[in-house]
């Protein structure tokens, strides 16, 4: 009994003492080993914290080289509402936010651009002030206190009280040539933000359809607006890879191919493959159970079953690359699944901030001003994609850190994603005012008989045979033209590719998206009116007047440093104009994200041009001899500015043009 | 009751040697008050009026002066401007007294004013502690400043500056190494020629944070008096600014900034120690360099303090070796050990004025400041008694059975001045050196048989009976008293105190045992070597009378016969 007290008493002590020896040890790592900072330490430390501050200097200084280079074109119709602005707020110091409308004049006798703001005062004056003063008398007020600017030759009163104004030619002349010698350039948006813009994002194991298409193109030219006015964009594929048809598939991917971890299964046709998985789903009992079984284990990240989802997953991968591939899309994928480990926290989120409400066995969150709350976990605890889209909103919005997030999905989504982002409010992870959080919604794409767009058997028309089409049909039209005889095999090539994935893009494009759009392939390459055959047509011919001057482009480049351009003649000032119109509609598109005004300034100024061209000679050339005479120079910049301008035009809208077809 | 006394200048050894001696220097001085133009003595007289800047000895005039001179008087209306231009990467010792002295007191003087200046340069080094010791300091010593400014308030002027000097021809972008340059006769810069268009360039990149640190500096074209080439203007450091945060990573140089802010704030007298005296050719040729307005500068030599040091890498060794208690410690002289010590403003000054401004470089006895201290704590500090080495008497014929209240006159040399009441019982405490068994001749205090008198009160005591303990040590004493002018007149008056309170005091001594603590020969072990062991002395129990009772952190008091003392800012409540 003895010996066993001694042993024990013995065995504590040892204990006891390794306590000691380990509470000291803790102590001693707590204040980081007790040797103090040794001087190297201390050393690299201080190198460590030079490098980090040079660092940051020299992304400050490349920003500030980046912006310099930028010498951004004057964007004409904000000029001018600066300047009335100024002149409004001297002539009625007391008003708040007095109405400020400038637009371009429609005809010429009107001057270049009017302001408006003369009625809409005397209205404010009438209603907040009683006092009653004519528009007119208003327009003179503001007129007599237009301050000193370099862009405004004269100003007219004309009717009621519309203010005609007339730009200076020398400030218009001036411009052009900037444009010339500096390029296309994007108007000043002050700091670089980034914008995060969410489209194409189909579904794997389903075929891409048109309207997937809308998305991927409309998506496509967004991100190359913001691009070129100078943001980082982030592009992002948002894929459907998560569903529950992943058990299914799984299961029968595993019925019909069971050695599948070893031998890639050659599934040509996931469409099919769906279907068949589907229909099992529907008839077979216990098929339908193992599928359910089989989602949990995909979620729960078992190695077989992630392979086997990567195995499906990358058969659609590469049915989408061949679109983009065509279609020249860059994107970046990061489906569903990427947030499913998101999800749980914010499920959590919600609740902690007390906004979730338990309906049979549902998580729901009602969002204040929207009927149908977001259901951000099912009563089997699995979740839905009201949970994934707001993982999305705050990993876009807290990680990504977008200034600007942009959703372009079908107008169909609408309410859905209203309430995600009004629920991303309430929470507190943005304001609107801001950051910007927008849906770029777009309709839907009918067929010629105004219905839901199908192939003749019904089907839903797959993007790949439509894109087919569309390359055989610009083949036709091109040797319908004869175009096979004048041009070598690699231009004819060239042209039908650019013509037809360019004319799939113009059409969709060209539309206000928030309509319903009439896919016609008669009507895309018809090369009359607002398409982009015609522009393709009219650039080339453009391109080729200076060609055919045998002027090259180093002769335009001195020219445009040496020579004045004379707008004297009509056109030439109508098209001077219309040239310099470029950053106040990108601007435009900025602010509404609707992309067809681009196209209609595309159209407007391809127009002018014809005018221009057709009244004014570029090149003289002998009648009888066919010999160049004379060539007026100033007018081939004209043509040149025009071109750069559509040719930058067409690089945002993703059309790629050629130099002869 | 709070009460912690710091500070005595050691007066227990009364007839000590050095004591006399520095009455003797106080009178040598003369107390008389001078008026502020009396006290700039020296030099000062020689200076020139605003805008005569030309008539200096030594003043480069070019074809612009006069033009600027006129648009500099144009702008101060002829007005002495001087400026106090601290580094703020320290403490302020008694050697910045003297110039915050010379330059307030100057621009007082003349009806002018002054500008604290932060020469905060140097991005390493500034702490904003240091910033507000020195704002705290000036204010302390009783001036204020015109404006609070700082060099890098100009950093984008001196920027400008540096590329309109680099279009001149007067600025280039070396690459030289610091090693390179170091040294005597380093060899020239091969860049010194390079095209002005590359050196915009190539400074341009050093402000865009393209060199890393050394590889590139700005330097400007001239020679100094030392034969120094081409001093650099501009070099690149990865730090942040404490005032300018990551706005830059080129910082300019003393040699660079320190004129042109000057010249920036339209400085009429420039001055500064003698040690600057081999930058003033570069002074007025970086003005003259870009046409701007040139001030003069003026040198005067360094005062340096015996017994001391100052810099402030030593007083860092000093703290940490547990030598001294902080930066403020009263043994120092930093500006604010020097308050802690009780030292009055006027007393600094005094002696920056007496020491006047001279080309040579003053080296004082810090009894000679002392001196300057006691001359104003003499008007200053009120009157009041302390027992150190307390020893317990009992008056057994106590005329009264309560305490009485004896008067004593704050300042006894002018009773106009006022008199505080203190209480007088039954138990008095008096020093212990104060009682002796046995009277030898020659000692005139209380002995068994030789009474001796209480201050103020009037009352003169005979011991009755000596109460020892075991060991034989005198425990307590009884006694009795009789109104003086009934006793005979006795020998000497001692001190005591009567329901006193009990503090601390600390006694300091002077820290370092040699005149030159920093001079190798003098003391080759080094400062650290020559501590003295005995520069302080902590008596726990010393008792005071109630009249310092609701003192503050400064307030200052002579005790009778002990000398001067000050509330330290550490103090507590009870302690």
């Amino acid at each position: 009994m003895e010996a066993r007290v001694a042993q024990s008493a013995a065995r504590l002590a040892r204990q006891e003492n390794e306590i000691k020896l380990l509470t000291a040890e803790i102590e001693r790592l707590k204040n980081f080993g007790c040797l103090g900072v040794s001087p190297s330490l201390e050393g690299l430390r201080d190198e460590n914290a030079k490098l980090k501050y040079r660092l940051n200097f020299l992304k400050k200084s490349l920003q500030e080289e980046r912006s310099k280079s930028m010498k951004s074109m004057i964007n004409i119709n904000s000029c001018l509402q600066e300047i009335f602005g100024a002149a409004i707020q001297a002539a009625y110091p007391d008003l708040e936010n007095p109405p400020l409308v400038v637009t371009p004049s429609q005809q010429p006798k009107f001057g270049d651009y009017q302001c408006n703001s003369a009625m809409g005062i005397s209205q404010i004056l009438l209603k907040t002030r009683e006092q009653k003063v004519i528009p007119r008398e208003i327009a003179e007020k503001i007129v007599k206190n237009i301050p000193a600017n370099e862009c405004i030759e004269k100003v007219e009163i004309a009717g009621p009280g519309f203010i005609n104004v007339h730009l200076r030619k020398d400030f218009v002349s001036k411009q052009l040539s900037s444009l010339l010698i500096n390029g296309v350039q994007p108007p000043a948006t002050g700091k670089r933000k980034k914008v995060v813009v969410d489209f194409s994002s189909p579904n794997i194991a389903k075929e891409m359809h048109v309207g997937h298409l809308r998305s991927t193109i409309i998506g496509e030219s967004m991100c190359r607006l913001f691009e070129f006015a100078g943001y980082e964009v982030l592009r992002l594929n948002h894929l459907g890879d998560w569903g529950t048809q992943f058990g299914m598939l799984i299961a029968h991917l595993q019925d019909k191919f069971p050695d599948y971890l070893t031998v890639s299964p050659p599934i040509g046709d996931l469409q099919a493959f769906y279907k068949e998985s589907k229909q099992r789903f529907d008839t077979e009992e216990e098929f339908k159970k193992r599928a359910y079984q089989c989602v949990v284990l995909l979620q729960s990240k078992n190695p077989d079953f992630i392979k086997a989802w990567n195995l499906i997953c990358d058969v659609s991968r590469r049915e989408f690359q061949k679109i983009y591939n065509c279609l020249d899309i860059t994107i970046i994928e990061r489906g569903e699944s990427f947030y499913h480990e998101m999800m749980k926290d914010i499920v959590k989120e919600f609740e902690d901030k007390g906004f979730v409400q338990v309906d049979d066995g549902r998580k729901v969150v009602f969002v204040p001003g929207f009927p149908v709350p977001l259901t951000i976990m099912k009563s089997d605890g699995g979740y839905t994609y009201d949970t994934s889209d707001l993982a999305a909103l705050k990993h876009r919005l807290c990680e990504e850190k977008g200034d600007i997030l942009i959703y372009v999905v079908d107008s169909g989504q609408s309410v859905h994603l209203q309430t995600v982002f009004a629920a991303g409010q309430m929470i507190g992870w943005y304001d609107p005012k801001v950051t910007r959080v927008a849906h770029a919604a777009f309709g839907v794409v009918l067929g010629e008989d105004k219905k839901k767009f199908k192939t003749r058997s019904g089907d839903t028309v797959r993007l790949i045979d439509l894109l087919e089409e569309g390359l055989k049909r610009a083949m036709d039209k091109l040797k319908d033209k004869e175009r096979d005889k004048v041009l070598t095999p690699e231009e004819l090539k060239a042209a039908q590719t650019s013509v037809a994935f360019g004319c799939i893009k113009y059409a969709d494009l060209s539309h206000n998206r928030l309509n319903d759009y009439v896919f016609s392939f008669d009507k895309m390459l018809d090369d009359r009116g607002n398409t982009a055959a015609y522009l393709l047509y009219a650039f080339t011919r453009i391109r080729a007047i200076a060609r055919l001057a045998n002027i090259d482009e180093q002769m335009l480049r001195k020219a445009a440093r040496e020579e004045v351009l004379v707008l004297d003649h009509e056109k030439e000032w109508k098209l001077g104009k219309c040239i310099l119109r470029f950053p106040e509609i990108l601007q435009k598109i900025l602010e509404d994200l609707l992309l067809h005004t681009l196209c209609d300034y595309l159209y407007e100024l391809a127009t002018t041009f014809t005018e221009f061209y057709d009244s004014c000679y570029c090149v003289e050339k002998d009648r009888q001899t066919g010999q160049i005479v004379k060539v007026n120079m100033w007018r081939l910049l004209l043509c040149e500015a025009t071109a750069t301008v559509m040719a930058k035009g067409f690089d945002i809208l993703g059309i790629k043009p050629v130099q002869r077809m | 009751m709070g009460l912690l006394m710091g500070e005595a200048r050691n007066q227990l050894r009364w007839a000590d040697g050095k004591t006399i001696k520095n009455e003797v220097d106080l009178q040598d001085i003369g107390t008389e008050t001078q008026s502020l133009l009396e006290q700039l003595r020296g030099e000062a007289l020689k200076f020139h009026k605003p805008g005569e800047n030309y008539k200096t000895e030594g003043y480069v005039v070019t074809p612009n002066t006069m033009a600027l001179l006129k648009q500099h008087l144009a702008i101060t209306g002829g007005q002495v401007r001087t400026r106090f231009p601290p580094e703020p990467n320290g403490i302020l010792h008694i050697g910045h007294a003297k110039a915050i002295n010379f330059n307030f007191g100057y621009a007082k003087a003349n009806g002018g004013v002054c500008f604290l200046r932060y020469d905060d340069t140097n991005p390493e080094k500034e702490e904003e502690k240091y910033f507000t010791a020195i704002r705290e300091m000036v204010e302390w010593l009783g001036y204020q400043p015109y404006a609070v400014t700082h060099a890098s308030d100009y950093f984008d002027q001196l920027y400008t500056w540096a590329l309109e000097l680099i279009r001149r021809g007067q600025a280039y972008v070396c690459h030289q190494k610091v090693e390179e340059i170091k040294g005597h006769n380093p060899p020239p810069s091969p860049w010194r020629d390079r095209p002005v268009e590359e050196s915009l360039l190539l400074f341009e990149d050093m402000r865009k944070g393209k060199f890393g640190e050394g590889e590139a500096t700005l330097r400007m074209k001239l020679v100094m008096e030392d034969g120094k080439m081409d001093p650099v203007a501009y070099r690149v450091k990865f730090t942040p600014h404490h005032r300018t945060g990551d706005k830059w990573c080129i910082y300019p140089t003393y040699d660079y900034t320190h004129c042109l802010c000057d010249s920036i704030e339209h400085i009429t007298h420039s001055l500064c120690t003698k040690e600057f005296q081999a930058r003033r050719s570069s002074y007025f040729w970086l003005c003259n360099a870009l046409d701007v307005y040139c001030p003069v500068q003026w040198e005067y030599g360094r005062l340096n303090l015996l017994y001391t040091v100052v810099s402030k890498r030593k007083i860092i060794r000093l703290v940490e070796t547990g030598a001294v208690r902080d930066w403020d410690d009263p043994r120092l002289f930093t500006l604010t050990a020097l308050r802690r010590r009780g030292f009055p403003p006027e007393a600094i000054n005094n002696f920056c004025a007496r020491v006047g401004v001279t080309v040579a470089q003053a080296t004082m006895e810090p009894h000679l400041l002392e001196a300057c201290a006691r001359e104003v704590l003499n008007e200053q500090a009120p009157r009041a008694m302390a027992v150190l080495e307390p020893l317990k008497v009992t008056i057994t014929n106590f005329p009264a059975p309560k305490a009485l209240e004896v008067l004593v006159p704050n300042f006894p040399a002018d009773e106009s001045r006022g008199f505080h009441k203190v209480p007088f019982h039954q138990t008095i405490y008096i020093e212990e050196t104060d009682f002796r068994e046995e009277a030898d001749k020659g000692y005139k205090r209380l002995a068994p048989g030789q009474p001796v008198g209480l201050r103020h009160t009037g009352y003169v005591i005979t011991v009755q009976n000596v109460i020892k303990d075991v060991s034989g040590r005198v425990m307590e004493l009884e006694v009795t008293c009789t109104k003086s002018d009934v006793a005979e007149k006795p020998k000497a008056f001692i001190h005591w105190v009567s329901m006193p309170l009990a503090c601390e005091v600390r006694l300091y001594e002077r820290l370092f045992l040699h005149k030159n603590p920093e001079d190798p020969s003098e003391v080759p072990g080094g400062f650290l070597s020559d501590l003295n062991p005995d520069s302080l002395r902590v008596v726990h129990n010393a008792l005071v009378d109630s009249s310092v009772r609701s003192a503050r952190p400064f307030d200052k008091f002579q005790f009778e016969r002990l000398g001067y003392f000050s509330v330290d800012p550490d103090s507590e409540e009870g302690k």
